[in-house]
């Protein structure tokens, strides 16, 4: 199939990359852009390990063409840190045990960090409900529960 | 431990920032300059012989560089384990026989993962299809297919035997003689697996000078690098498996795998990087997964609830090779003896070969569904004795000083106290037995109680660790070891032990870790021992440092070296702490007073130093470990009676871990394999028909998510001490915990609903079959 030439605005930089229309958001990502924090766990939008935000919402980069993302604003996960300093999260991340194996990390911090911007004070229930959708399967979730909540409520 | 600055403190991981900015790479992320990429063919059929492979045609696509078969490779056999009486079984790639649908019989390195997919629709493979067959119990009758013909046999009568472990003592038949109660009854495990989160992958490049560099997501380098060595035919030298960060493991990838083999020789064919990756479909169709365990459980006891006898029949369904069948079989010898005094024994354990995929260990190896069956039957045992579970089993438990059958001690067991504070924090007593006063209501609630115990290193390849601690000119220090972290935490836990021994910082602390070329020799992060036998090593290491630092800094200092202290990155004199150098001055001086010679600390250790190997897994004699946890698990749940819905509401967990190095990675321990059992309980299972998959994606398989987070609470029991200059036991602390907790679900499920689930997973229907029955007999 032909490549055809994309922009995509990653972590406010803009990023040219030819690549066939059907190649997904999570393989340009990975193998063109170099970008490996998205990790691709099934492949299949079950697990949430490839999870980045697009104007701010989590999406599945496995499950959508990078097409799709031209014109819109991409963050990942090393897009999260700002000259060296750590987002909120993933310094409660690393505070409070919530990183394990750390293949999960990517996509649910980011994940974390729409939950919260779209609700600065969430539940407990409201973070679990917000992360059903990204699998780990080393920490049994307590942690990165505390984690969101640390990060929420300012403390690290 | 009032003294200590490192050790028994929640210190966060060393890697939280590479992790927490995406920026570990793992093997799925690594990519090299002319890479190629691989893909796997695999056996459609249960059980046939090769007739033909013609790989002509994929040879000719556009793009691929190299196709390979058995017949390219030297068709040397591999094993989980190796012994006379277990050779090994299993070629890396199938020659003339498949065994079951997804082995490995072709792989193609390409260009792309497209073109190399394409490949493998153009080899032509004639297959005569063979009768297989799948159930363990079937496999084990005289008129079964075959599985290994021309193999030698453990047992002439059962021809699928792969392996076979029998022990005993006492005589059971005068236990069950003088028992008042008997109780018989049949447990069944289920087919569980890991789903680590990062699939199975490796990157292979052989390079010019004849050397194999291998990173894999993997257990442990120095496995890899033997097994690889011997299927190549390459010295072990030329063999180096390198560190990748590790997404998940839990077990499913310590052995040698076919896409690593064909990874290296892809690699060596086309002298191009090769990497394979599975998909999550094939991990789920063909990748290891855990051990499917029966248990035929017959227990005699008294009138008082002491244990008379106890008489085990295992049976494992290995799948097509013997994969770590004929250790579990022995492990569930050990995971019945070592909590409770069993004055008369008799275990027999099979594994038995059929034509499903080989399976690994899985977190726990077998102790999960065999504690379930034992801390089943031992509440049942209790209910119709009048006792209470909490009494019968400290009535039975392991007490100091006990000595296990095999010779091995259980040292200062804390069992008794886990017993004792696990009930009384979840006031156990009160909580038990409430059924019948709630029967009205829709949702029920019980308690359960289950323990387990769990060896912390054993002897088996490589049997030891090795470390090395290097002094840096600016006053940070380089700790090398062989050991991978695979998330459990290792290189954390090992550099507070650097920095205590040492008094610098965690943060003056490198890790070069991993490296079977630069790094010493390491036990593996799949035996439970990387915390007390590593950590030994890396305290001597240390330890040796700082006695040749302090020799140095004793002439800066005058005084003698053991007057000093280490501490903040100062070196003073005991008693007159004015008198001080700091750590990097002190090292400076050192590399001028010894002329040029660095510091480079060394450290080895090995569990059972003087015992010469591992027990005999046929017989089960001799010494298994010398380190030995001990836990109580309590689980509080609730269940919809109308649904057979079970929630887990309240875990807790009472370990004897040793004493906890690292709190808050123990805790981080106890929650994953509470969220595990609670799987392995309550949903999961690997579905399979006639040797084909079903379950093949997480949609199919159910693993916790997030909103199914249990409340975890934790009681530590501290029965050993950290002190500078004396080796330290703690306990294993990732395995362990699964068990107990599988047991207590089962436990508080019975509890809430008076229905005695015996086959996992307690599906909603199980409870609702079992409330139907007994309405049934009530009436």
């Amino acid at each position: 199939m032909k490549k055809q030439l994309i922009e995509l605005r990653i972590n406010g930089e803009l990023c040219e990359v030819a690549a066939e229309s059907q190649r997904t958001l999570l393989e340009v990502l990975r193998e063109d852009l170099g970008l490996t924090g998205a990790k691709e766990a099934c492949g299949t939008g079950e697990c949430g390990a490839c999870t980045v935000l697009v104007d701010g919402k989590p999406i599945l980069s496995c499950l959508t063409l990078a097409i799709e993302a031209q014109g819109k604003e991409i963050t990942t996960i090393e897009g999260l840190s700002k000259a060296g300093e750590l987002h909120p999260l993933q310094k409660a991340f690393i505070q409070q045990g919530a990183i394990q194996c750390g293949y999960c990390t990517s996509g649910m911090i980011l994940n974390a960090k729409s939950i919260l911007d779209e609700n600065p004070k969430p539940s407990r229930e409201e973070i679990l409900k917000g992360l059903e959708g990204n699998l780990c399967r080393c920490t049994g979730y307590n942690k990165i529960l505390e984690a969101v909540m640390a990060a929420s409520t300012g403390k690290d | 431990m009032e003294d200590l600055l490192f050790i028994g403190k929640s210190i966060p991981r060393k890697d939280g920032v590479e992790k927490a900015t995406g920026r570990a790479l793992y093997t799925v992320d690594m990519v090299l300059p002319g890479m190629l990429w691989g893909k796997i063919l695999r056996s459609p059929y249960p059980h046939a012989r090769i007739l033909n492979i013609d790989t002509s045609r994929a040879e000719k696509l556009h793009g691929v560089k190299a196709v390979i078969t058995g017949n390219e490779t030297l068709g040397i056999k591999h094993g989980f384990v190796e012994t006379p009486r277990y050779p090994p079984d299993q070629y890396p790639l199938a020659m003339d026989r498949v065994r079951y649908i997804g082995e490995e019989v072709a792989a193609v390195a390409a260009v792309d993962e497209y073109v190399a997919e394409e490949a493998l629709n153009l080899i032509q493979v004639d297959y005569e299809e063979l009768p297989a067959v799948f159930d363990a119990e079937e496999a084990m009758k005289p008129g079964a297919p075959e599985i290994h013909p021309s193999h030698p046999k453990v047992k002439e009568h059962y021809k699928n035997i792969g392996g076979k472990t029998e022990s005993g003592w006492g005589n059971v038949e005068r236990g069950f003689a003088d028992s008042y109660l008997i109780r018989e009854d049949r447990f069944e495990g289920q087919l569980r697996t890991h789903c680590y989160m990062e699939p199975q992958a490796t990157l292979a490049s052989f390079d010019f000078s004849g050397k194999l560099n291998v990173w894999t997501s993997s257990q442990g380098p120095f496995i890899k690098r033997a097994k690889l060595a011997a299927t190549l035919g390459l010295p072990q030298s030329n063999v180096r498996v390198l560190k990748a960060y590790v997404g998940g493991a839990y077990g499913g990838k310590i052995d040698l795998f076919a896409h690593e083999f064909c990874a290296s020789l892809l690699s060596i064919k086309t002298q191009k990087p090769v990497k394979i990756v599975c998909s999550r479909d094939e991990v789920f169709e063909s990748a290891r997964h855990g051990q499917p365990i029966l248990v035929e459980l017959k227990t005699g006891v008294k009138k008082n609830g002491t244990l008379l006898a106890q008489q085990v029949k295992v049976i494992n369904n290995s799948g097509g090779y013997r994969g770590s069948g004929v250790v579990v079989i022995f492990l569930c010898w050990g995971f019945v003896m070592l909590c409770y005094r069993i004055p008369n024994l008799k275990y027999d354990g099979y594994s038995v070969y059929t034509n499903n995929p080989v399976r690994a260990p899985q977190r726990g190896h077998g102790a999960p569904n065999l504690r379930f069956a034992v801390e089943s039957q031992m509440d049942m045992i209790a209910e119709e004795l009048g006792i209470d579970p909490v009494e019968i089993r400290l009535k039975n438990a392991r007490q100091p000083g006990d000595i296990l059958p095999n010779e091995d001690s259980v040292r200062n067991c804390g069992l008794i106290e886990c017993i004792e504070r696990a009930a009384e924090t979840t006031q156990f007593k009160e909580k038990y037995g409430r059924k019948e006063s709630s029967k009205e209501h829709r949702f029920r609630r019980g308690i359960g109680m289950g323990v387990s115990s769990y060896f912390s290193g054993s002897l088996i390849y490589p049997n030891a660790s090795a470390a090395l601690v290097k002094l840096n000119d600016d006053g940070t220090v380089s700790l090398l070891t062989g050991a991978l972290d695979i998330g459990q935490g290792a290189e954390t836990i090992l550099s507070q032990i650097v920095a205590e021994e040492l008094g610098v910082s965690m943060d003056d602390i490198r890790v070069v870790a991993a490296d079977t070329e630069t790094t010493p020799i390491d036990i593996g992060v799949w035996i439970s021992g990387g915390a007390y036998v590593t950590g030994n090593a890396v305290k001597l290491a240390a330890s040796d440092a700082r006695r040749q630092l302090f020799e140095a800094a004793a002439q800066e200092l005058e005084a003698s070296p053991e007057e000093l202290i280490a501490k903040n990155r100062e070196i003073f004199v005991k008693d007159s702490p004015g008198r001080s150098i700091s750590f990097t001055q002190a090292v400076t001086a050192s590399i001028a007073k010894r002329r040029g010679n660095p510091i480079i600390g060394q450290g080895h250790f090995r569990t059972m130093k003087d015992v010469p190997a591992h027990p005999s897994l046929a017989t089960t004699k001799g010494r298994w470990s010398d380190n030995y946890a001990f836990d109580a698990q309590v689980a509080e749940v609730e269940v919809d009676m109308e649904t057979g819905q079970v929630k887990l509401l309240k875990a807790t967990t009472a370990h004897d871990c040793g004493f906890p190095i690292n709190p808050l990675i123990v805790e981080g321990q106890i929650d994953g394999q509470v969220s595990m059992a609670q799987g392995h309980a309550l949903w999961e299972e690997v579905l399979m028909e006639k040797g084909k998959t079903i379950s093949t994606s997480f949609l199919d398989y159910k693993i916790p998510c997030a909103k199914d987070m249990v409340e975890s609470h934790y009681i530590d029991v501290i029965t050993e001490k950290y002190e500078k200059d004396i080796p330290y036991r703690t306990k294993e602390v990732g395995e362990g915990y699964v068990s107990g907790m599988v047991a207590a679900i089962a436990n508080a499920v019975y509890d809430a609903t008076g229905v005695r689930v015996k086959t996992l997973p307690i599906h909603p229907e199980k409870i609702l079959m079992g409330l139907k029955e007994k309405k049934h007999r009530g009436k």
